[in-house]
């Protein structure tokens, strides 16, 4: 009896297996017993299976994430929190504005100071080849070709006589820069000489 | 063909969390379906079922790769529910004790009806239905540890050597408990048999 419910488990060994069938074949009660545990199984996975049919998991995976990931706050605090992103950003910029005009003052005015072109500062990876500057173009602009065979372009505005502020100058404290786009900075002792540089683009 | 659990669990270590939610979705109705019946209690068994997700998730890096994923996830669906029960009994709910050694009550005269009364056919599912929903009182009556047995044999469909590792029990055990458990259930589904008869006159139906 004890080797009906492995029996219809299909857990028994194939010699205990045909014991237990010859015995069903002769034994009435058995057979019955045998119908009995299989009816309680299908009931049983029936039964559960109801039970489970009647519950809705559309959110359940949803609410187990919800507990396993990372706090993910609610559209309001995202939206606050982009928002304050959004102004953190721009204030970096503000900040870097500021910087730039600081390190421009630095610059600037130790230049205007001094009557006597600066010796170069350009990097060590970048040295001034030859210049070739084009007298009959109105914005006279200063070609340069550097070492690794870069060029620079400097535009020398000569209309306005203002104050020299060069806008350029801060990129020349980043010698790693795209050496396809060379930094004017660097060029400003060389055309330094023929006029007073007011304002440099590339 | 879906992707097999192990590569998913590796998948989540790495962290893929989608990977996580497809285990979740995989495994969610018969989860529930374990903890339904061994608490009764629908919104408990909800509350294991995720909580059972979410304990797995925390100690994936405990799962060594030897055992499948399911094999382990159930184990940690049955010790909650077992812990809860034993909170439940603890404060003054029923404990149901269960001696293996007594002998398998189910009355004589009852042999087969179970079997010949639901048989296979399908115009008798009113009756099998009925039945169907006795079957979580029925699994009440059994103490916790056959429950869980016949829970992950009958929904699950584990093997002994499953069971036997799921709930590291040895497969000697295994078999006698789940028989002590059918034999419970039998009994009670056989008295709602002849309580049923007894209404509607025998046989018919």
């Amino acid at each position: 009896m004890l080797l009906l419910s492995p029996y219809i488990d299909g857990e028994l060994s194939p010699s205990e297996r045909i014991v237990v069938e010859r015995h069903l074949s002769a034994c009435k009660e058995c057979t019955g017993r045998t119908a009995d545990l299989r009816a309680e199984s299908g009931l049983l996975r029936v039964g559960l299976e109801m039970a489970v049919d009647e519950v809705d998991f559309k959110d359940f995976a949803q609410k187990v994430m919800a507990r396993v990931t990372p706090e993910k706050p609610p559209l309001l605090e995202r939206l606050k929190l982009s928002l304050s992103e959004m102004f953190l950003y721009q204030r970096t910029v503000l900040i870097s504005s500021m910087a730039t005009a600081a390190v421009l003052a630095l610059v600037a005015v130790p230049l205007l100071l001094r009557d006597k072109a600066p010796l170069g500062y350009a990097g060590e990876r970048m040295t001034v080849k030859s210049v070739h500057v084009y007298e009959e173009a109105r914005a006279s602009p200063v070609v340069m070709e550097t070492e690794d065979g870069s060029t620079i372009i400097w535009l020398v505005d000569q209309d306005t006589p203002a104050p020299g502020e060069d806008t350029s100058s801060q990129d020349a404290k980043d010698p790693d820069a795209d050496p396809t786009e060379a930094t004017p900075g660097k060029a400003l002792p060389a055309a330094k000489d023929p006029e007073t540089p007011k304002e440099g683009a590339l | 063909m879906a992707t097999d659990d192990l590569t998913l669990v590796k998948r989540v270590r790495s962290g893929d969390q989608r990977a996580f939610k497809l285990l979740v979705e995989r495994y969610q109705r018969k989860v529930y379906a374990v903890a339904l019946g061994m608490l009764k209690d629908k919104e408990e068994a909800m509350d294991v079922s995720q909580e059972a997700f979410v304990k797995v998730y925390k100690y994936l890096d405990h799962f060594k790769g030897d055992a499948s994923f399911y094999t382990w996830l159930y184990r940690i669906t049955v010790n909650i529910c077992i812990d809860i029960i034993r909170k439940r009994s603890g404060a003054g709910g029923e404990a149901v004790e269960f001696d293996e050694t007594l002998p398998m009550d189910v009355s004589e005269a009852n042999i087969g009806a179970l079997g010949s009364r639901l048989g296979t056919n399908p115009q008798k599912s009113a009756l099998r239905r009925e039945l169907a929903e006795k079957i979580q009182e029925a699994l009440s009556a059994v103490p916790e540890k056959h429950r869980a047995i016949l829970l992950l044999r009958e929904v699950e469909g584990m093997s002994y050597e499953d069971l036997s590792r799921t709930l590291d029990i040895p497969k000697g055990t295994v078999m006698s408990r789940l028989f002590h458990a059918r034999a419970k259930v039998q009994k009670i589904l056989s008295q709602y048999l002849e309580l049923d008869e007894a209404k509607s006159g025998v046989g018919s139906e």
